[in-house]
């Protein structure tokens, strides 16, 4: 149990050195702005992931996204964002430049600690998902009294 | 002024806005008879951090998107920045009458045609 707790803390400290290392290499390749690291395909939306100790809040770039065409599942500690961007050129113009395809994503995640599905409150604003998820009570920070 | 006062100065926010990175964002680019029409993905940006700026015949749209940062990063693929991109415009187009709607952090912004430049269709008469 112990090494298994070692190994997903090893591998949670290379996820985030990954992301470092992609934030730098977009540094470079920044073509109209979304340099798209090596891991992550054009069409999935990036997001950010941080613990504020009781709940995670994890908060997702989706502009031009509807409520009705998104999708989110949660199992323990897995999650699942899908859904889909409607074309939304009007009819009888002339295309000059497309740079915003309509498309449909998905994009999965293990998340570090398993979460209380029921209590997870999911916002869709502004073109950004905003997600707070409780950790299960076991995963939650605890203060352990010294006798 | 002395030099007391020069070091205490703070920094103003229209300073602190230029310090994040600029990227440029995605747009889609639509024309028919009456108008040009510009969607641009602006996710997380409030409509008044957006500012259209039309001079000499070009169009820089900059919009700043602010995030609220909570708690210790797990993962970080996005962050606070400045979206700017700068269009050619056209002589045809009604400066004036130029309006932009902001839903869901998509920009469509409506570039609406001078009369003058608007096709016309030619009668030709009998001679």
């Amino acid at each position: 149990m112990t090494r298994w707790q070692d190994i997903h803390g090893m591998l949670g400290a290379m996820d985030l050195f990954r992301n470092q290392m992609n934030s730098l290499f977009n540094e470079f390749d920044r073509s109209h702005g979304y340099g798209q690291s090596w891991e992550i395909a054009e069409t999935s939306p990036r997001t950010n992931l941080s613990d504020t100790g009781d709940n995670l809040e994890l908060i997702a770039e989706l502009p031009g996204v509807n409520r009705e065409e998104l999708t989110v599942k949660i199992q323990g500690n897995y999650l699942e964002i899908s859904g889909s961007r409607r074309a939304d050129a009007p009819e009888g113009y002339t295309v000059h430049r497309a740079e915003r395809p309509a498309a449909t994503f998905s994009r999965s995640f293990t998340l570090p600690y398993e979460v209380d599905a029921a209590k997870v409150t999911a916002t869709l604003k502004d073109g950004l998902l905003t997600m707070t998820l409780p950790k299960s009570e076991a995963a939650k920070p605890r203060q352990i009294s010294i006798q | 002024m002395n030099e007391n006062q020069v070091v205490a100065r703070k920094e103003q926010p229209a300073e602190l806005v230029r310090q994040l990175p600029v990227i440029a964002p995605a747009v889609d680019i639509l024309e028919n008879e009456s108008e040009i029409l510009l969607h641009a993905d602006l996710p997380g940006v409030l409509r008044d951090d957006i500012a259209i700026h039309i001079d000499n015949g070009k169009m820089t749209l900059s919009g700043t998107r602010r995030l609220r940062m909570t708690g210790a990063a797990t993962w970080r693929e996005f962050a606070e920045v400045e979206f700017r991109r700068t269009f050619a415009v056209p002589q045809s187009i009604d400066v004036d009458k130029i309006h932009a709607d902001l839903k869901d952090g998509v920009l469509r912004l409506h570039l609406p045609k001078s009369e003058s430049a608007k096709p016309r269709q030619i009668e030709i008469t009998a001679g």
